[in-house]
């Protein structure tokens, strides 16, 4: 299951809870590296960025009082509520008038419901970013034979797929002919200036990029395809980010002429892929 | 004969002194409430600050560090989520977290942060401080 397909599912499931309990004002959830899994209709994109970019320093902090299991601002319209379920934020605001019992008993019924599911769906765990290892097709292909009722064993079931009339499946399969679909990461838009910083050059998480290069059997990465929510797309030069401090955050290090020319500022979400020769 | 004076105004009354006092007066009040809670069970210790004082009483004074930024993250980020929420005055801040538990929030201008132990009741202070 992709990332979208994944989004998809935690969007419908926050909507639902909004219909259940319509004092509910917003809903959206994050990951722990501030990444945005996905939000009710009525949160916009940008908002949920300022979100997480206001949660980042506490979050940060939180080791002190041994992690955040939930955050609760009080406000005299309204409550917002950020609570820490399976590795993931979910936050919710609720108008005044909430029982807050009720809401607190549906999302914490609903949400971990539907990300345990979805963890069952989706091979990889929902934390971790999207590239799934060129095995993947092979599990489905294995659960798909394992429902005819005709008593399949492990011998039949190699039988089976090997009758099966197939466009010539080679064991390995080669990069240069069929390279999988490039994953796409969330990231967050960080200032990347300096005297000596080329302004082509975007600076993205080396854990990611060994990632992408893993997907590509150790092809070395070197553009990237950056979109923004509006559509605006560009294509860059990518190093690892160098300064610590920015490291395993989900944050792309971006020049000023690269944000102008996307038209985003710093804190704002972008999409980024790995571009690959003769591939992406 | 001597003249009476006229129309010279008095410089007499310095307004800024009262409020001073009062302000004063309510931060040392509330420090006192802030010492009394110390004493509940399952209380670790509090923060207490505004633009001109600050008072720190933590069981553990190597948190001081961490705690005080906690707490004024938690203080500062209220403003912004306020405004994109629209949650209005932000009457009080509960951070849960897996050991420790920390209540924030603001009396006039100051700044307060209690911590407590995870579990312990927060209710009672926020009886006792509203």
């Amino acid at each position: 299951m992709d990332d979208e397909v994944y989004a998809f599912a935690v969007k419908s499931a926050l909507n639902e809870i909004r219909n259940i309990c319509p004092e509910i004002i917003s809903a959206f959830m994050f990951k722990e590296d501030g990444e945005i899994i996905a939000g009710d209709d009525a949160t916009s994109e940008k908002t949920m960025v300022r979100v997480v970019d206001s949660f980042d320093t506490i979050l940060e902090k939180a080791d002190a009082i041994g992690g955040v299991d939930s955050i609760t601002f009080e406000g005299s319209k309204s409550r917002l509520n950020m609570s820490c379920m399976n590795e993931v934020y979910l936050v919710t605001v609720a108008s005044e008038k909430a029982d807050m019992k009720y809401v607190n008993a549906t999302t914490r019924v609903i949400i971990p419901t539907v990300l345990k599911l979805l963890e069952k769906i989706c091979s990889s765990p929902i934390r971790k970013n999207s590239p799934l290892p060129a095995t993947e097709p092979k599990f489905q292909v294995d659960e798909e034979i394992k429902e005819p009722p005709e008593e399949p064993t492990e011998k039949s079931i190699t039988e089976e797929f090997e009758e099966l009339p197939k466009p010539e499946i080679k064991p390995p399969i080669k990069p240069e002919t069929s390279l999988p679909e490039p994953p796409v990461n969330q990231l967050i838009v960080e200032n990347l200036g300096g005297l000596l910083v080329p302004s082509d050059i975007v600076r993205i998480d080396n854990e990611i990029l060994t990632q992408w290069s893993n997907l590509y059997e150790g092809s070395k990465i070197e553009e990237v395809e950056i979109g923004t929510f509006d559509g605006k797309t560009t294509r860059c030069k990518v190093k690892p980010i160098k300064d610590s401090k920015y490291e395993g955050k989900g944050i792309i290090q971006m020049p000023e002429k690269v944000q102008l020319a996307l038209e985003i500022k710093k804190g704002e979400l972008v999409r980024a892929r790995p571009i690959i020769e003769g591939g992406g | 004969m001597v003249k009476k004076k006229r129309g010279i105004p008095e410089p007499e009354i310095s307004i800024p002194e009262p409020i001073v006092t009062e302000e004063a007066t309510s931060t040392s009040s509330l420090r006192t409430t802030l010492e009394e809670i110390k004493t509940y069970g399952g209380v670790i210790g509090y923060i207490l600050r505004n633009s001109s004082s600050a008072a720190i009483d933590l069981n553990d004074p190597t948190k001081i560090i961490d705690y005080a930024i906690l707490s004024s993250s938690a203080l500062d980020s209220s403003e912004k989520l306020s405004e994109l929420f629209d949650l209005g005055t932000v009457k009080n801040i509960i951070v849960e977290g897996k050991d420790v538990q920390m209540l924030s929030l603001m009396i006039g201008e100051n700044k307060i942060s209690i911590f407590l132990e995870k579990g312990a009741d927060y209710e009672k202070i926020l009886k006792k401080l509203c």
